[in-house]
């Protein structure tokens, strides 16, 4: 049984079907990444695995272990073992030392697990409050590794940041893989995939739907030679 | 273990406990009373000191009818307790009316605490303390309440800070009365400073107005009042403010933020500046709301219950009211916060 499953998952946002008919298996301790260009609903298909409201799956299902995950809330996926490192948010009215606290208390990690993601000096301000993007980017990587997940969806951890600050997302990402969480990592250009030590699978997702999965280089040679846009007749779960 | 040693072991100093009109306990560390600190009963100290009779309401409007059933404390100058002196005052059957005096001399720094209860057949608690800080006096006030729901409850604080001193204080009620009023004053000589804080969650029902007021009087003076107020369901809650400037060079600015936990709820805040000399800079800013769906969301996907999110950005709220707490309070006040996170969604 593979730890999550997508079977032909539409997604609507605001009444209009964002993500079309998702097939997409990943096992336990897989790395999978998810290309595609922007507005392509690889957000969205995250947000919806995760069980955000305003996410709405109209058709297909969402199995986590085998589970339906339809009826369940965000905080009963994220105790069964799902946790989401979020691209952008605003402010959250809590200081991070504080949800450090309570995140190691639920799941029974501890600080040191995050030790060395340079969250030292960001400890009694406000989440995400005056935040860089690198340190919004380490702080949500940091959040999610303290969670000690199953799946973690990551959503563009490398968009927006330095490149000191990406090799700082893929120490974290590769520490994630090392304590047994299988990722869906999604990504708008893959850079911080250089930092990884093995990734499973990659997938272009485009318009809603995946178009081609396959190899990592691959699938990079691709769409630097042909553009997301080239891509888009190549028929889904392409295999290269 | 005595009430001494226990004191001694929290790292207090000193220790003013009255239920009703009764002194139940009244203690002093030695090395104070021996440094010449005075921790006696108002009315004893009138009689004593021909010159604690003329303090008598100066800081505040006179009450008629008030008498001086409270404490009395005189802090010499030039010392520094960092430990707390902690006042207890518990209204146990009908009325409790309360006189407090506070001087603190010449460079000491003092932290005070107060810790003001009632139990069930507690009806009213009115009291009143005037504080005097003498030149470069600095005190760190830090009041925790827990009254019964019944308990009506009326709080006058009135401070006059001298020259080059610092006075701040910080309110938080662990349980709060269905009837409260509570009204912080502080006139501030030339360089003084002054910070008034509230952390307040009222409960269900109840009706609530917690004013504060600076006068920035000296030039230089510096002021600020913050206020994190929490309603739940039918409670009202009123919190003007007011900063006047009247010397150049002062500074005065108001935070004051309203969280509504519930729709039936009521928030008003009123913060008012009057600038009567042009040299001074005066400035406000206030909101109320409610929690963001986004914040409660995203706390859901790490795993908290939509009770648990909404207790701890509660908390985080009141959280932000507490910067200049001194170190050695924040445990108990933490403590407290977390316990009035907890309530306000329970």
């Amino acid at each position: 049984m593979a730890l999550l499953e997508l079977r032909n998952l539409h997604v609507a946002v605001a009444g209009r079907r964002v993500v079309k008919g998702i097939n997409l298996e990943i096992e336990r301790g897989e790395l999978h990444i998810l290309m595609g260009p922007n507005g392509s609903g690889k957000s969205t298909l995250l947000k919806a695995i995760m069980g955000i409201p305003g996410y709405t799956v109209v058709e297909g299902e969402i199995m986590f272990e085998g589970r339906d995950m339809r009826d369940l809330k965000p905080h009963e996926r994220a105790r069964m073992g799902i946790a989401m490192a979020y691209q952008s948010t605003r402010p959250i009215g809590v200081t991070l030392s504080r949800l450090i606290r309570e995140l190691c208390r639920l799941y029974g990690t501890s600080p040191a697990d995050v030790s060395g993601l340079g969250l030292e000096e960001l400890l009694n301000r406000e989440l995400h409050k005056g935040f860089s993007g690198g340190e919004s980017k380490r702080v949500e990587l940091a959040l999610t590794i303290l969670q000690r997940p199953k799946l973690a969806l990551l959503d563009e951890p490398d968009s927006g940041v330095d490149l000191e600050s990406i090799r700082v997302v893929g120490k974290a990402i590769n520490r994630l893989v090392e304590r047994g969480a299988a990722v869906l990592l999604v990504t708008h250009t893959g850079i911080v995939a250089e930092y990884l030590r093995r990734v499973d699978e990659a997938h272009v997702m485009i318009d809603g739907r995946i178009m081609a999965s396959g190899e990592l280089p691959h699938l990079l040679r691709e769409v630097r030679a042909k553009g997301y846009s080239g891509l888009a007749g190549g028929g889904a779960n392409e295999r290269s | 273990m005595s009430v001494v040693d226990e004191l001694a072991r929290a790292g207090g100093t000193a220790l003013y406990l009255q239920r009703n009109y009764d002194v139940l306990r009244r203690v002093v560390a030695d090395s104070l009373r021996r440094r010449g600190l005075l921790l006696e009963p108002l009315r004893e100290a009138v009689s004593r000191h021909s010159w604690v009779r003329k303090l008598l309401w100066r800081a505040l409007p006179r009450e008629e009818g008030v008498g001086l059933h409270g404490a009395f404390l005189y802090v010499p100058p030039g010392l520094r307790i960092q430990a707390p002196l902690t006042f207890c005052f518990v209204v146990s059957e009908a009325e409790q009316l309360v006189h407090n005096i506070v001087v603190v001399d010449e460079g000491s720094e003092v932290l005070m605490t107060s810790a003001c209860a009632s139990t069930e057949r507690g009806e009213a608690h009115k009291g009143y303390t005037e504080v005097y800080l003498r030149r470069g006096a600095r005190l760190n006030y830090v009041m925790i309440h827990s009254w019964m729901r019944e308990t009506r409850v009326t709080a006058k604080t009135g401070v006059e800070v001298g020259e080059g001193g610092s006075f701040t204080q910080f309110y938080t009620c662990l349980k709060s009365s269905s009837t409260l009023t509570s009204d912080s004053r502080a006139l501030l000589e030339r360089r003084a400073t002054a910070l008034l804080s509230t952390l307040y969650v009222a409960s269900p029902g109840s009706s609530t107005t917690i004013s504060s007021t600076l006068i920035l009087a000296g030039e230089g003076s510096r002021g600020e009042v913050l206020a994190r107020a929490v309603a739940v369901r039918g409670a009202a809650l009123r919190l003007p403010t007011r900063i006047e400037a009247r010397a150049p060079g002062s500074r005065g600015h108001i935070e004051c933020r309203g969280l509504q936990l519930s729709p039936d709820s009521r928030i008003e805040t009123a913060p008012i500046l009057c600038s009567l000399h042009g040299g001074s800079q005066l400035t406000h800013e206030a909101a109320i709301g409610k929690i963001s769906e986004e914040e409660l969301y995203y706390l859901m996907s790490r795993g908290f219950t939509e009770e648990e999110a909404t207790s701890l950005l509660v908390r985080g709220f009141l959280e932000t009211g507490i910067k200049g707490l001194p170190k050695v309070m924040r445990p108990q006040v933490e403590a407290v916060l977390s316990i009035l996170a907890r309530k306000a969604v329970g």
